[in-house]
């Protein structure tokens, strides 16, 4: 049947919350979407097709990536049996590799035959997106088409999307942000007053960008809208996943509670303890990052507040 | 041998191809006048700064003339002064490929070579080179590596770009010939304008195929003429030669990165070729040119730690320029097996791909994949996109910097100079490089240690070519360390000036720290070796553990 329909221009392979979040807002903006989705689910928004075939999905020139990273290596695999040197391939992974400290573009290099690649990142969540609110994205490509494409697919009146060339820095700003937004919860709800929030934030952004640096990124897109705008949502955002988890935390919630707690699976939680590995490896100073990953360890709540501020 | 070769019929075609390149870049030049102008300042400029010949005092004074006669012309006017001026330039890059020239001197090398040692004997050579052919006098001297046959295969499928890694001016000579012995077609390439001055080296390139590169000059239509240049050839299906470090590696490491521009011309080129309806498909050969010795070590050592990292663009008078120096180079590669070692890598395509001995592009998981899809839009149209070019050739340079460092062939020089250089590290545990090199005949090592140090130092280079990271051959897998050493100090003595490596008798004295430094460097980028040589902004590999023992000796107990 969907064979004579004209080819979709967006396919967005993912079926949980952030995967309809960006099919919903491709929607709004006008895009003709397909959505591959595992999970069998009666969907409220009948324009939009729903396959668990990778083919239909491949229909579609742009394909947007929103799997948890876990599973990012498999699915990969299997899209990349339908893809070409065409695609466009976008994600929206917030996570590095759990092998090294590989990004999920160099998973999709791996796996895939696709070349013109991007991610997402930048504060939106997936909430604003179902919901219309406005809210801001950013788009990283070394390729302007990936860029041009994206923002065609995605802007509207409530979403503002933002392009970058540093691909490989917004991965890991979007990567690290999730890291210190747990720490950005904890301290909240550890009694952390405003003055000592923005100290925190501070030094944990600088020191993010430090460890960019050493990773081969460029500093400054730790402090746009990719790094720094995505951490200061975290402030007002309550219901973030790492928010939530580093609340919990904080209450002296276990770790695996804490998680179900979260709803959202967390990337960061094992991201943290490599992250300050690295950073002594490399010789960087992270004490924000090292105290993150004492937090995760079971470290007693009001000396790892002392520590990120004073370590 | 092929042939069929299109560089067999480039005399033909050579006022055909400056036509189009001409025709190209004047097209492609959107404001003649901001070229010109572009061009009379970065002439003006560099002709004023050195000393001039007659001919060159002419020169700037033409430039001069024109910079002021420029605002007063026309765009008519201006038009024509851009196309002469640019068929001026195109016929100056324009190499010349004589195939009998090519056929006799590829044949001839090793004579050359005899005339190097015994300039007498060009006589005798003259009356009869086959008498003197003996091709096999340098085939276990020069190995050639790597996937040959299907290298060959290939060549006549596709067009190839040979991106080799670049130390020495012998490399445009010695891989020449290493193509002639692979049985690949002749190659075409840039070589440096330098080169064609060279007293001792101009032999080689006139007439094999190479075209002229002046590094001096630096304005935008010279630029121009050479990609476009380098671009038509490959459309027309010439194998070209390119070494992407883009001037010989001063430190004497492996290249990590690379200067793009030349390499970007495939994709253009292949783009070409379907916009013309006559796909022919683009594929990069990476390689690796090992010495045990480097003719100009000295000289490029002493480069980079002048200006640390800022290397002159040309060195017109190093060794290479010398015929002594070149003729001792020669007798000590007849003296030593395997004393340069070339080493083919794996093909891929200009997107990164993996390429069989069909032309065909296999992903990373063996699907099969167009490579047209990658320079199309998205209506599926062909399309030329500089930006977008740019970026496949920045990922592509990425991979064959991965494939230098797979394809080094480690050799003797390089472990003895890295395990040597450690035990200075170790004599002065704070020092920055410089107070280490400071040290010149001052560490003595015994030779027990220093060889049970190139032992342990080998170990873990077999290890790290066993997961395939580095190729260390046949013999040095199971020498001892005690011949390892021997070798080393036999390939040092009697070419370099003054001693690298002094035998005394309480052991073996540490003398020439430059040099050691230099041979070293080849296993910085593994981490085999003190890395103090990552470029700007890559993080240095991580140093090797000379202490730490090896899987095999903690199996032992700890036997160190």
């Amino acid at each position: 049947m969907t064979e004579h329909k004209q080819a979709p221009s967006v396919g967005v392979v993912g079926g949980g919350p952030w995967g309809r979040a960006l099919a919903t807002a491709a929607r709004r903006a006008g895009a003709e979407v397909v959505l591959h989705s595992r999970r069998d689910q009666k969907d409220d928004d009948p324009g939009l097709s729903v396959t668990v075939d990778y083919a239909e999905v491949a229909r579609a020139r742009l394909v947007v990536i929103a799997v948890p990273s876990p599973v990012a290596r498999g699915v990969l695999r299997a899209l990349g049996d339908h893809l070409g040197g065409q695609h466009l391939v976008v994600h929206g992974v917030r996570g590095l590799g759990a092998e090294g400290l590989e990004t999920v573009s160099d998973l999709v290099r791996e796996e895939t035959p696709a070349r013109r690649l991007g991610a997402l990142g930048g504060p939106v969540q997936a909430g604003e997106l179902i919901e219309g609110r406005p809210s801001a994205m950013v788009i990283g490509s070394r390729f302007p088409e990936v860029i041009a494409a994206v923002t065609r697919a995605f802007q509207g009146p409530s979403l503002r999307v933002y392009g970058t060339n540093d691909l490989r820095g917004l991965e890991w700003a979007s990567a690290l942000v999730g890291c210190l937004s747990i720490g950005v919860g904890y301290a909240e709800e550890a009694g952390a007053g405003p003055g000592l929030l923005a100290a925190l934030i501070s030094r944990g952004v600088e020191e993010a960008a430090r460890l960019m640096a050493a990773a081969g990124c460029e500093e400054r897109t730790m402090f746009g809208l990719g790094g720094y705008g995505d951490l200061l949502a975290s402030i007002a955002l309550e219901d973030r996943p790492e928010v939530v988890l580093g609340k919990a935390l904080a209450r002296k919630v276990p770790l695996e509670q804490a998680i179900g707690m979260a709803k959202l699976r967390v990337e960061a939680i094992p991201l943290i303890p490599r992250i300050a590995r690295f950073a002594e490896e490399r010789k960087v100073d992270a004490a924000t990052f090292r105290a993150l990953s004492d937090i995760l360890a079971g470290g007693r709540p009001q000396a790892m507040l002392d520590r990120m501020f004073s370590g | 041998m092929q042939d069929d070769a299109p560089i067999f019929g480039f005399n033909a075609a050579r006022e055909d191809i400056v036509r189009a390149v001409v025709s190209r870049v004047v097209l492609s030049t959107k404001d003649p006048l901001l070229a010109l102008n572009d061009a009379a300042y970065h002439e003006t400029k560099r002709l004023e700064a050195q000393k001039r010949s007659p001919e060159e005092h002419k020169e700037l004074a033409e430039w001069q003339r024109l910079a002021r006669a420029l605002g007063r012309m026309d765009d008519g006017e201006r038009r024509e002064k851009l196309a002469s001026f640019v068929e001026h330039i195109g016929w100056d890059v324009a190499g010349n490929f004589d195939p009998r020239v090519f056929k006799v001197s590829s044949k001839l090398l090793p004579p050359i070579v005899t005339y190097l040692l015994a300039p007498r004997t060009l006589a005798r050579l003259a009356r009869d080179p086959r008498r003197l052919v003996s091709l096999s006098a340098l085939d276990d001297k020069v190995r050639v590596e790597g996937p040959v046959e299907e290298l060959r295969e290939l060549s006549r499928r596709g067009t190839a770009v040979y991106v080799p890694t670049h130390l020495s001016n012998m490399d445009s000579i010695v891989f020449g010939y290493a193509l002639e012995r692979a049985g690949l077609p002749p190659a075409t390439y840039g070589a440096g304008k330098n080169l064609f001055t060279n007293p001792v080296l101009s032999f080689f390139m006139h007439n094999l195929g190479a075209y002229r590169v002046d590094r001096r000059i630096r304005h935008n239509l010279y630029k121009d003429v050479l990609k476009t240049y380098s671009c038509v050839l490959l459309e027309r299906g010439y194998h070209s030669l390119f070494f992407p470090g883009g001037t010989r590696s001063r430190s004497g490491g492996v290249e990590r990165r690379l200067k793009l521009g030349l390499m970007g011309t495939a994709i253009e080129a292949y783009a070409r070729t379907l916009l013309a309806n006559k796909e022919r498909r683009v594929y990069f050969v990476p390689a690796t040119i090992n010495y045990l010795i480097t003719l100009e070590a000295e000289t490029l050592i002493a480069d980079f730690l002048a200006e640390a990292g800022k290397g002159r663009f040309i060195i017109e008078d190093d060794e290479s320029s010398r015929l002594g120096r070149v003729t001792a180079f020669m007798r000590k590669m007849f003296d030593m097996q395997g004393a340069v070692v070339i080493r083919f890598g794996k093909p891929i395509d200009p997107f990164g791909n993996v390429v069989d001995e069909r032309c065909r592009s296999f992903d990373r998981r063996g699907r099969e994949v167009d490579p047209a899809s990658y320079v199309k839009d998205e209506a599926g149209r062909v399309t030329l996109d500089p930006v977008r070019d740019a970026q496949y050739t920045r990922e592509l340079g990425e991979e064959i910097c991965k494939a230098y460092l797979r394809d080094t062939v480690v050799l003797e020089t390089h472990v003895v100079a890295a395990a040597s250089f450690e035990r200075l590290r170790r004599a002065s545990p704070a020092g920055d490089l410089f107070t280490v090199l400071r040290q010149r005949d001052v560490v003595v090592v015994p030779r027990d240690d220093l060889a049970r140090d190139v032992v342990k130092l080998r170990d873990r280079l077999v290890e790290l070519a066993d997961r395939g990271g580095i190729v260390v051959g046949g013999y040095l897998r199971t020498a001892s360390g005690g011949d390892i050493v021997e070798r080393a100090l036999r390939a040092f003595a009697g070419y370099h000036a003054s001693p690298v490596l002094a035998p005394r008798s309480d052991g073996i004295a540490i003398v020439d720290t430059n040099l050691l430094f230099y041979y070293q460097n080849r296993l910085a980028a593994h981490g085999m070796a003190w890395d103090v040589i990552a470029p700007p902004g890559m993080p240095p590999a991580r140093p090797p553990v000379f202490d730490k023992p090896t899987a095999q000796e903690a199996a032992q107990g700890g036997a160190s």
